[in-house]
This record gives C-alpha cells, sequence and structure tokens, in this order.
C-alpha cells in the first residue's frame, strides 16, 4: 500500500542560484526501510525537511508530497504533526522539557490528548523500549543513545505514519549507534513501521534496510534494494566510501555477481574467489623518535574521594612522531586519560610526563604554548567568534601552513559548517597554539565517509611536519586506517597495545569489519585497502607482495 | 498510611501556605512560638541531625534580627539600660524576639517545602493552574544545568588550547566573558534544534493538556478539608480581633479570649497535621512488620 508519494519536488533556497533539491518523485509502500544517503551538501536534509511540513523550510518549494493520497499542506496542524514524525541529529538538543517522563508526554499533551490517555500510552511506549527504570530521571543524567532512545519514543507516542529521522546516530558511538539502529529494525519489522533514514555511517543501516536512495547534488541518482544500488555505482567511489567494508571490496576488485554486504557475505566471497597461499602484507615499517612525548607512570585517578577510581595505575609510553589511538569502550576511561595528561584533571598518584618534563613543572600556563593542545569532543566549545576568517586570525593561526584549503569555510559562521568543516575548522584553530603533541577526543564523530578521510590526510601530514598526535575514538576503522599504534583501555588501563596489523588481528570483537571478515583467510588485513591488495595478488592481478 | 511526602503536591502546597500564611500575617507571640517550634520539629523530623549548617545559619539569623530592633528602635516605656545616651528598651527587645521568631519560623517551613516539592511536584501544580506556565517552569529547570555544564566544558577546552595565556586574574577575565559569549551563541543556535524539535511534535496547533503524575486520593481530600477548616477557624479568631497584640508604648499582657483559645489550638493542631501523619505512618509500618 502506498503510503508517501512525492512528485516533481524542486526546492532552492532563498539567494541561491540553483535548487537545493531538484525534480524528486519517489513513492513508499507501508512499512519500507528506507536508507537516504549522499555526500554533504547533496540535498538530503532539505529533503527530509520537506517531507515534514512544520520543518520546510524557506524558500522556493515546487511539486507535491502527499500522506495516503492526501497532501501534507491540506492537513490540519494536528495531523500533520502526529502522522509524520521526525527525529533529529543532536539527541541533546531536541529533549524539550527536564524529565524523561515528561518529554514522552509533550507531543500528546501539545495535541490535548485527555490526561488518562497520555498516561496509559506513555507507560506502554516505555515499557516497550525499556525506559521504565530511568522514566522518572532527569534528562540531564542519561547517556547519547539513551537520550536518542528518548528522542524517538518521544516521537513514537503520537503514533505517526512514517518515521522521518535524520542522521540519528551522527553523535552517537559506535556501539549506541549499533543498537540504535536494531532498535529500528525492530520497530520496522514488528510494527510494520515506515522510515526513512538519512545516514552517512552506512555499515550499520545499508545491511539492514530494503531500499537505498543516493543523492547527489540535489538529485536522486540511484534507488533500489541496497545490491543492486551499490553495483551501479562502481564507478563511483566517492559514494561508496561510506558503504559497508564487504561492498567496498566486492565493488573495488570489480567482482561479478551479488554485491556482498555483510562480513558473512563477504568472507563467503574471499573465501571462495580470493583465497590463497599468499596470506600477508609485509609489515610497513614503523618509524617513530626514541623519545617519549608523553609518558603514564602509574597514575591513578578518581573524581571524589568516595567514587572508584577512573584510571587505575594507567602505564602509557607515546613517542614522538607517532600516531597513537587509544581505543576502548565507554567508561573506560580514555577521555579521562587524555584530559589528564592536558592538565585538566589532576591525578592523585603517579607522574605524567610531557617531552620528559613533569605536568607539574610546566609553570604559568606554558605547557599550552608551543607544546601541547587538545580538541575536545565537542568541537562547538572551541568557536567563539562568528566567522572562520575572525576565529583564526584572532588566536593568530597560519592558514597557508595548515594542510587543507580553508579558503572556502573563511567567511562563514562557524555553526553553519558541517560536521566535518567545523571538526577541521576547529583543528586549525588548536594549531595556532604550535603545539608538538596533539591530543584529539574523538575527532570523527558526526564525519562522514569523505570527511574522514580528509582528517586523516591532515593528520599524516602534520606528522610530517613533525608532531605527535594522540587519539582518543571509538571509531575502529578510523584507528586502522590512520594510526601507527593503536592501544586498548579497559577500566582505567592499557591492556594492549601494536601497530595496526598486529593489533586488531588479535582481537575478535573489538576490530575492524574486514579483520572479522578475512579472519583465517588472511593473517594481517585490516583495511578494505589491505584486503583488495591481497585478494588482487591471490587471483594474480597483481605481482606477489 | 502515606508519608507526608506522599500526599498530593497540591494539597501539601495549601496546608504550607496556610500555615506560613497565618504566622505572616498576625504577629500574636503565642502563633509566633507554635509556628518557630512547628518549623524546626518538622524540619528535625524530616533530616535528623543532618544540616547542621543551617540550623547554626538559622540561629545566627534569629540573633541578628532579635538584637537589631532594640538597637534602632527606641520605642517603648520600660527602659532596661541607657547605650551611648540611647535607651534600650523592654518593649524593643520583645518586638525583636517576635519577629525574629515569625521570619526565622518561616524559612524554616520554607526550606522544608522545597525539600517536599520536587521539580515535578511543583509542575504538577503549575500545570494544573497553567499547563503553559508549567512547561516554561520544565524548560527553564533544565536549561540552566545545561548552560552551566556547557560554559564549564568551553573553559576547559579554551584553556587547553591555550586561550588563557597567562595564569593572571586580568587574563581570566577576558577569556571568562569570552567564554559566556560563546555559550549565547550556542544557546541560541541549539534553541533553534529545540524549536524544530517542538514544532515537530505538534507545539502550538492548540490548546495543551497535562499529563497527571499524581492522583487526588481520598486522604488527600481529607487532609486538605481538614487543613481549610482549621484555617477558617484560625482566619475567624483573627477576625475578630483576638490576634491583635501591641507591643508599644507598653506589651499587652497575653491572654487570649474564648475565639483566641480556640484559634491558637486550631493553628497548633494545623501545624501538627504533618507530625501527626509520619508518626501514624510509622506505627502502621510497625505494626505491618511485626505481623510478617
Amino acid at each position: 500500500m502506498e503510503i508517501l508519494k512525492v512528485k516533481d519536488l524542486n526546492f532552492t533556497y532563498p539567494q541561491c542560484s540553483s535548487p537545493a533539491v531538484r525534480d524528486i518523485s519517489f513513492t513508499a509502500e507501508r512499512g519500507e526501510f528506507i536508507a537516504l544517503c549522499g555526500a554533504t551538501g547533496s540535498g538530503k536534509s532539505t529533503l527530509l525537511r520537506l517531507l515534514k511540513r512544520e520543518l520546510v523550510p524557506l524558500g522556493d518549494m515546487s511539486g507535491s508530497v502527499m500522506i495516503y493520497g492526501k497532501p501534507v499542506c491540506d492537513m490540519d496542524g494536528r495531523t500533520s504533526a502526529s502522522s509524520v514524525g521526525f527525529v533529529m541529529q543532536r539527541p541533546q538538543q531536541q529533549i524539550v522539557t527536564d524529565k524523561v517522563w515528561h518529554e514522552l508526554a509533550f507531543g500528546l499533551e501539545n495535541l490535548g490528548t485527555p490526561p488518562d490517555e497520555i498516561a496509559r500510552r506513555t507507560a506502554e511506549m516505555a515499557s516497550y523500549f525499556g525506559i521504565g527504570s530511568w522514566y522518572e530521571k532527569d534528562v540531564s543524567e542519561l547517556s547519547g543513545g539513551q537520550m536518542q532512545l528518548l528522542n524517538l519514543a518521544a516521537v513514537l507516542v503520537m503514533q505517526p505514519d512514517i518515521l522521518i529521522l535524520d542522521e540519528p546516530t551522527a553523535q552517537l558511538d559506535p556501539i549506541a549507534a549499533a543498537d540504535f539502529i536494531s532498535t529500528l529494525k525492530k520497530l520496522n519489522r514488528e510494527l510494520s513501521l515506515t522510515m526513512i533514514v538519512v545516514e552517512h555511517r552506512l555499515e550499520d543501516i545499508v545491511p539492514v534496510c530494503d531500499r537505498l536512495m543516493v543523492m547527489d547534488k540535489g538529485s536522486l541518482i540511484a534507488d533500489g534494494s541496497p545490491e543492486n544500488v551499490i553495483s551501479s555505482l562502481k564507478c563511483r567511489p566517492d559514494i561508496l566510501l561510506g558503504m559497508p567494508a564487504a561492498s567496498r571490496i566486492f565493488a573495488s576488485l570489480g567482482a561479478e555477481g551479488v554485491c556482498p554486504l555483510t562480513v558473512r557475505q563477504g568472507r563467503d566471497l574471499i573465501q571462495d574467489r580470493y583465497s590463497g597461499d599468499i596470506r600477508s602484507l609485509p609489515e610497513d615499517a614503523h618509524g617513530h623518535g626514541s623519545d617519549p612525548a608523553l609518558e603514564f607512570r602509574e597514575v591513578y585517578f578518581r573524581y571524589d574521594r568516595y567514587s572508584d577510581d577512573i584510571l587505575t595505575g594507567t602505564d602509557l609510553k607515546i613517542f614522538t612522531g607517532e600516531i597513537f589511538c587509544i581505543l576502548g569502550g565507554n567508561g573506560s576511561g580514555k577521555t579521562t586519560a587524555l584530559s589528564a595528561a592536558a592538565g585538566l584533571l589532576r591525578p592523585y598518584s603517579g607522574h605524567i610526563r610531557v617531552f620528559g618534563k613533569k605536568l607539574k613543572e610546566y609553570k604559568n600556563r606554558s605547557l599550552y604554548n608551543n607544546c601541547l593542545a587538545m580538541l575536545p569532543q565537542d568541537v562547538q566549545t572551541v568557536f567563539l567568534k562568528n566567522t572562520v576568517r575572525e576565529e583564526l586570525s584572532e588566536c593568530g593561526a597560519d592558514i597557508d601552513s595548515f594542510p587543507y584549503d580553508m579558503e572556502g569555510l573563511l567567511d562563514k559562521h562557524p555553526y553553519d559548517l558541517s560536521g566535518g568543516q567545523q571538526q577541521i575548522a576547529a583543528l586549525a584553530k588548536v594549531l595556532a597554539a604550535k603545539p608538538k603533541l596533539l591530543l584529539l577526543d574523538e575527532p570523527t564523530k558526526g564525519l562522514d565517509a569523505h570527511s574522514r578521510r580528509e582528517m586523516t590526510d591532515i593528520l599524516f601530514r602534520l606528522r610530517e611536519q613533525g608532531m605527535t598526535i594522540v587519539i582518543v575514538t571509538h571509531d575502529v576503522e578510523f584507528a586502522a586506517s590512520c594510526g601507527d599504534r593503536c592501544a586498548m583501555f579497559f577500566r582505567g588501563k592499557v591492556v594492549s597495545a601494536g601497530t595496526p596489523r598486529t593489533f586488531f588481528p588479535q582481537n575478535s570483537f573489538y576490530t575492524t569489519a574486514v579483520s572479522r571478515m578475512t579472519r583465517g583467510i588472511f593473517d594481517n588485513a585490516v583495511t578494505v585497502e589491505d584486503a583488495v591488495r591481497l585478494c588482487r595478488a591471490n587471483s594474480g592481478k597483481e605481482d606477489a607482495l | 498510611m502515606r508519608n507526608f511526602s506522599d500526599y498530593d503536591p497540591f494539597a501539601v502546597s495549601v496546608w504550607f501556605f496556610a500555615v506560613t500564611g497565618m504566622a505572616m500575617f498576625c504577629n500574636y507571640p503565642v502563633l509566633m512560638l507554635i509556628s518557630l517550634a512547628g518549623g524546626i520539629l518538622f524540619f528535625l523530623v524530616r533530616n535528623g541531625t543532618k544540616h547542621a549548617k543551617s540550623h547554626l545559619f538559622f540561629f545566627m539569623l534569629f540573633a541578628v534580627l532579635a538584637i537589631a530592633n532594640p538597637i534602632v528602635s527606641h520605642n517603648g516605656m520600660t527602659v532596661l539600660f541607657v547605650v551611648n545616651d540611647s535607651p534600650v528598651t523592654l518593649e524593643a527587645v520583645l518586638y525583636g524576639l517576635n519577629s525574629a521568631a515569625m521570619i526565622v519560623g518561616v524559612l524554616y517551613w520554607f526550606r522544608s517545602y522545597t525539600q517536599l516539592m520536587t521539580s515535578d511536584k511543583l509542575l504538577s501544580v503549575t500545570g494544573r493552574l497553567s499547563p503553559k506556565i508549567s512547561l516554561l517552569l520544565s524548560m527553564a529547570l533544565r536549561c540552566v544545568p545545561m548552560l552551566r555544564r556547557q560554559a564549564d566544558r568551553t573553559a576547559d577546552a579554551q584553556k587547553a588550547m591555550g586561550l588563557f595565556k597567562d595564569d593572571n586574574i586580568i587574563d581570566d577575565i577576558h577569556g571568562n566573558i569570552r567564554v559566556f559569549s560563546a555559550v549565547t551563541t550556542w544557546a541560541l543556535e541549539n534553541g533553534i534544534t529545540s524549536a524544530d524539535s517542538m514544532a515537530a511534535r505538534g507545539f502550538g496547533t492548540g490548546r495543551r493538556t497535562q499529563m497527571r503524575k499524581y492522583k487526588l486520593r481520598r486522604s488527600d481530600i481529607i487532609f486538605m478539608a481538614v487543613t481549610i477548616g482549621l484555617l477558617g477557624v484560625c482566619v475567624a479568631a483573627a477576625a475578630h480581633g483576638s490576634f491583635e497584640f501591641g507591643f508599644y508604648p507598653l506589651t499587652d499582657r497575653i491572654c487570649p479570649d474564648t475565639a483566641g483559645k480556640f484559634g491558637i489550638a486550631a493553628y497548633a493542631l494545623l501545624v501538627s497535621v504533618p507530625t501527626i501523619i509520619e508518626t501514624e505512618a510509622a506505627l502502621k509500618w510497625r505494626y505491618l512488620k511485626s505481623k510478617i
């Protein structure tokens, strides 16, 4: 049954010459799970907003959006608000009230639902999502994943016909993100809810969606089952960059047949066609200085006297000139370790040395002059001015020496940039203090695959300039592609460390998709490029390594 | 058999304003004494011996208020002694003690009231008056700590980026002003997201309703009726003029008439309602436990 029909939709923002959304027509059946992807600025978010009447931006719109054959613009306010549910990117900012139960009731209160029915529906929704145990809590006590689940539940309580989600997992860590996606799948399967999801981290969503739509420069360039869409986009590596690893290997090898999406399917493909005698890649020479840039010796830290230790005798040595990635789950103490290294938290026992000198010996904030700088997780805390240009000139940043062309960003407000651009602008600002040791906390949060690659390139060039970089991240794929060494943090300690090609194949779960896919077939393939090289070598297309 | 804090917030509020209202609008010493003693007792029953600092603060306040009046006011006929040519009178001392008892008593009551009325309860009370005000309050309650956390994070971020160049006060102030302006921008920018999220969920499409978390029970209604009845007796006594009391030039003697006696008894009963409720609950629990 046709639930949504979009016909000849065009939209142009005021003072823009070209339309942001161009001639888009599609229909959605009831119960379809549609994933929509595309590069930053391809018009995905604009399209989603055009589907939700309350959020249509200012500008010229033509064409029609119909739900159950009825134009959206003819609906009355309450029907339109409740028939299309909309979940946005930032979990915290979408929440309106101060208590979990009140947030759940908020939408129904707006619609003038009788109090008894509000109580019944919120209770039902809370039980379905397992919110019961935090029903009475303050929203500020929730984690990002819980907040986003609350946003979802608060929309579903209004019983929408269609659910639209605009990058719902962008601000979540990969584990919370995977949980969120599986909740969506469950809703789709059990309630046959129609969903349109925009995502740029496609590893989790592509294998579970029914239909994949790809947008480029405002138009729809592909629409169909994920396997077919990926096969048809083989010549567009820029778009494939965010797809699941299995499908990227498939596309890079130019293989024939059905495109694999999951780790299992990818494994079958490699096992059947590319397994051979060549099992491992030669280890890259790992060059770094001999002096430690950052050293933790038996560091203990806790937030207050009666709480538990967060850092439990952390020992860590990071050498000059290397990119060191610290991985680990939520609450493992990674970010605390980074804040301690930056001198923002003071351990109660043990020493932290930066370039051989104890933190205490850096008097009068000399630590932050030409020595160490940290980029926090939420880059919005970095910006203080109205344009990027003011931002950078204020702190005396040298734009020319920054290994990225900032020209296009300079006159924009920092908040108007995309997630990736914000991260890069923040990085440029941090570098103004000319640090020799750079600490980054989750630099890839909310970034699409393209921006992640750009970030990796920038970091490589900074390393060439002699900088030492420490990255705390959840993003296993990113750590595998850019780290010289990776370490796993667990309960305030480093439990294992090594180069990506020794580190990841040791781990069974906390490792890259490619490593899981090629386990037992290849010995040290970690990234898609590794796997492609090995497959090519085995099929004789490339010289033996 | 409920604890006093489990009673309906609206009923509790009515009771609180009855007790403090009587204390604030009369200056009859007996009522002041009952209110002060009741306020302290209620706070102790709920908190035990914790909050020693609060008690110290209230005691100091009492002392300051009681001493201030005779220093400033020299009305009254009975001169106790003379300091620097200004007489200190017995009447002024008594008046000071009486008003100090009134103010400190009411402060004790409000201290307990803020403990009892968590934000949920406050919202439910305001929501019955107007769902809009209640929503505004709820958003404000969330906003203040959120801005504070963001300001802390911004200050930390700027510090680790070398924004505060030197370790001196002027530089710190400069830095903090900039952090403040950045947080303001952040709040406005993110306000747009919140506004979108509200519009998307049908805010402003018509009259709002309010989810009721607390259901009025029979005991709430009885409690409210008792409160209003006792308050009625007190107000009647006050209207009759039984609680009029003069300090100057000569302090009246305390000899209440019949209406006054009834009024005092009613007020004493009103003040002890929660203690009675708590004791009853405690006894019942003990009885139930012994049965198990």
